[in-house]
C-alpha cells in the first residue's frame, strides 16, 4: 500500500519520555518501539481508505460535518454497523440494519425528521462499500 | 505451477473505485496530456473505442454515447496497484510484480487441493478488500497462467479464475488462441509467423524445435517450451526491489518537435513514478534520454541524456514529471529527429513508514513546495514561454489534465467526501 510517511518526529515522538542528558543509561532505551497511531486505526491497509463527511444526518452517530472516517472494506457489514453504503448512484453513510435478505439505512439525527430511514430490498442497487471503524475530529 | 493476477482495465477500476455509479457504463482514461486512450472499460471497448485512439478522434463517439473520461491519474492508480500487490501477498510467499497491473505468484511446492476455487478466491478476494476486479490464471507456465487468466476476462462465468493444467484443455484454448497474443511474441515475431501460415499458439507449438530455435532464437524457444507446458521464465522474486527503473520507447513516428518529445518524457517519468511507489522506493538519480535512429545512415545523429538528483529522494509523479520535462529541454537539439526516448531512475532507497497514511499534511507540504521549487527552477533557466506545467491552486499539474480525478488515497486535501445528507 501506498500512501504517505509518518511524520514521526513531531507527534510520536512527544508521546516518549524526553532526552535524558548524560551519566547512566536510561530505561527508557530499552522502549524502542514508538506509539504508532497508523497501527492503531489501520488495520488493514490494503482495504483502508478515508472519507471525509459532508452533512449533518449522521451526527448522533458522532459523525459531523468535517470529520475524517476510516473505513476498511475487511470488516465484514454486521447488523447495526455504520457503513458507507452505495444506493441511488451515490455514497453515503448510514446505520445498516440487516434483516433477511434486506436492509434498512438508517440515518442519525433525531432532531431532523427530514432524515428517514431507507429500506432496501433484494432488488435495489445496494452495496455496503465498507464498513466505519474510526471517526477522527478535531476538538 | 504458476499463477498470474492481472487487474481488469486496471485504470478504469481504480476510477470506478470511487465512482461506483459507472460500473456498467463507457470509461476511458487518457494518456498524459489527453493525448489518446491508454485504458477502457468493456462498455467503451464495445463502443469500437481503440487501445491508443486519439482523443480528438473518438470525442463524437464520446459525446453520443456518453462515455466518461478522465485523465491519468498515476497517483491514484499506484496506489491501487500497491494494496492489490499487498493482497496477493497473502496468497503465495513470491509475488512477481510484472507491470503496474499485473502480478506472478509462485505456487511451486505449495499444497493447493483445488486450484481452480483459489484462482477464484484470489480474485474475489481483491475485489472485496480493494474493490479492484483481478483475473487470475492458474497454469503449469507463466506463458499459460498469462493465457488462462486472458480466459477468465472472456468468460464471465469463470468467475474471476481460471485453472488450465489438463493437455487437452490447453490445447483446445491454443487453438483459438492468436500467437500474436502470446505474452513473449513480439510484432515482428507474429509478423514473421503469419508469413509461415502460423496464426494460432497450437500451430506454433507444433513448430519443429530446431527451426524455432533458429527462427526466433532463446526468447522464442522459451515462450515455445512454455507454451508446451515446460516452465522456462525465471520467477523474479521481488523480495528486494529493482536497483533501478527504466521506461522507454521507440517510436513510430520520428519526432521532430521539442513539445511532442516532452510530452512523451513526461508519460515515461509518470509510469516510473507509478513502479517506484509500487515497490516503495524514493529515486535518488533520474537521466531522461533521447536519440535518433542510427540505422538511418545520412541522417544526422545525436544522443542526448541529461542527469537531475533528488538529495531527499522522491516518488512524487509531479515532480519526476516536470524534472523529466526540464531535462528533456535542456537535451534537445532542432533540427534532428528523435527515434527512442525514455527515463531512467538509476539510484534508489526505499521508502520508509510507506504503510501509514496518516500524519502527512507536512510531508505532502513539503512535497509541494519542492514542486513548486522545481517549477520555479524551469521558469528561471527557459522562461515563462517554456512552461509546461504550471500550479493550480490546489497543487496539481496542469497539462491538459482536464478531466483528472483527485488524489483519493495519496493526499489529504483530496479524500473523497461522502455526503451524508
Amino acid at each position: 500500500m501506498q500512501p504517505n510517511k509518518i511524520d514521526e518526529s513531531s507527534a510520536a515522538e512527544s508521546l516518549l519520555m524526553g532526552d535524558i542528558k548524560a551519566g547512566f543509561p536510561s530505561p527508557a532505551e530499552d522502549v524502542r518501539e514508538k506509539l504508532d497511531l497508523v497501527k492503531l486505526l489501520v488495520r488493514h491497509n490494503a482495504s483502508t481508505f478515508f472519507f471525509r463527511i459532508d452533512g449533518v444526518s449522521m451526527v448522533d452517530a458522532d459523525m459531523d460535518e468535517g470529520d475524517i472516517i476510516i473505513v476498511d472494506r475487511a470488516v465484514e457489514p454486521y447488523d447495526g454497523c455504520k457503513a458507507v453504503c452505495f444506493i441511488d448512484g451515490e455514497y453515503t453513510v448510514k446505520k445498516v440494519q440487516l434483516n433477511d435478505g434486506g436492509a434498512v439505512l438508517v440515518p442519525c439525527n433525531e432532531h431532523n425528521t427530514r432524515f428517514k430511514p431507507i429500506p432496501v430490498g433484494p432488488d435495489d442497487e445496494f452495496l455496503v462499500w465498507g464498513v466505519v471503524t474510526y471517526i477522527i475530529k478535531k476538538t | 505451477m504458476f499463477a498470474l493476477a492481472d487487474c481488469n482495465n486496471f485504470f478504469v477500476s481504480c476510477e470506478r473505485v470511487f465512482h461506483p455509479e459507472l460500473n456498467g457504463r463507457p470509461v476511458i482514461v487518457l494518456s498524459n496530456n489527453d493525448g489518446c486512450a491508454v485504458a477502457r472499460s468493456n462498455e467503451a471497448k464495445a463502443l469500437g473505442i481503440k487501445m491508443g485512439d486519439p482523443y480528438f478522434k473518438i470525442r463524437s463517439i464520446i459525446e453520443r454515447y456518453n462515455v466518461s473520461v478522465f485523465s491519468s491519474n498515476f497517483a491514484l492508480y499506484g496506489d491501487m496497484s500497491g494494496r492489490v500487490h499487498q493482497v496477493l501477498r497473502q496468497f503465495a510467499p513470491s509475488v512477481e510484480q510484472y507491470s503496474i497491473d499485473e502480478a506472478f505468484l509462485d505456487l511451486r511446492g505449495m499444497n493447493i487441493p483445488d486450484p481452480d476455487a483459489f484462482a477464484k478466491q484470489i480474485s474475489a478476494e481483491c475485489r472485496r478488500l480493494t474493490a479492484i476486479p483481478v483475473s487470475v490464471g492458474i497454469a503449469p507456465t507463466k506463458t499459460l497462467a498469462k493465457i488462462a487468466s486472458k480466459l477468465c476476462k472472456q468468460y464471465p462465468r469463470l468467475r474471476g479464475g481460471c485453472y488450465m493444467h489438463r493437455p487437452e484443455d490447453i490445447e483446445k484454448v491454443l487453438r483459438r488462441f492468436p500467437v500474436g497474443d502470446v505474452w513473449g511474441i513480439g510484432r515482428r515475431s507474429a509478423k514473421k509467423l503469419d508469413g509461415m501460415q502460423i496464426r494460432t499458439a497450437w500451430e506454433f507449438t507444433r513448430l519443429p524445435e530446431t527451426s524455432v530455435r533458429k527462427l526466433f532464437a532463446l526468447p522464442g524457444w522459451r515462450t515455445w517450451m512454455e507454451l508446451r507446458g515446460i516452465p522456462c521464465i525465471e520467477f523474479e522474486n521481488q523480495l528486494e526491489p529493482r536497483q533501478s527503473i527504466c521506461v522507454s520507447r521507440s517510436f513510430a513516428h520520428e519526432i521532430t518537435d521539442c513539445g511532442l518529445l516532452c510530452e512523451q518524457v513526461a508519460n515515461f517519468a509518470e509510469s516510473a513514478a507509478a513502479k517506484l511507489r509500487g515497490q516503495h522506493s524514493l529515486a535518488l538519480e533520474m537521466a531522461a534520454f533521447a536519440f535518433t535512429n542510427r540505422f538511418k545512415e545520412n541522417a544526422p545523429q545525436t544522443f542526448g541524456s541529461q542527469l537531475s538528483v533528488f538529495p531527499d529522494g522522491t516518488s512524487d509523479h509531479r515532480i519526476l514529471v516536470s524534472t523529466a520535462v526540464a531535462a528533456t529541454r535542456e537535451l534537445f537539439r532542432q533540427g534532428y529527429a528523435y527515434k527512442k526516448a525514455g527515463v531512467v531512475i538509476t539510484k534508489l532507497i526505499p521508502e520508509e513508514g510507506h504503510v501509514g497514511s496518516l500524519f502527512s499534511d507536512s510531508n505532502e507540504l513539503a512535497k509541494d513546495s519542492r514542486l513548486s521549487r522545481s517549477i520555479d527552477k524551469i521558469n528561471r533557466s527557459f522562461g515563462p514561454g517554456y512552461v509546461l506545467f504550471g500550479i493550480q491552486g490546489d497543487g496539481h499539474i496542469k497539462m491538459s489534465r482536464e478531466h483528472q480525478s483527485p488524489h483519493y488515497t495519496t493526499l489529504w486535501s483530496d479524500i473523497p467526501k461522502v455526503s451524508v445528507k
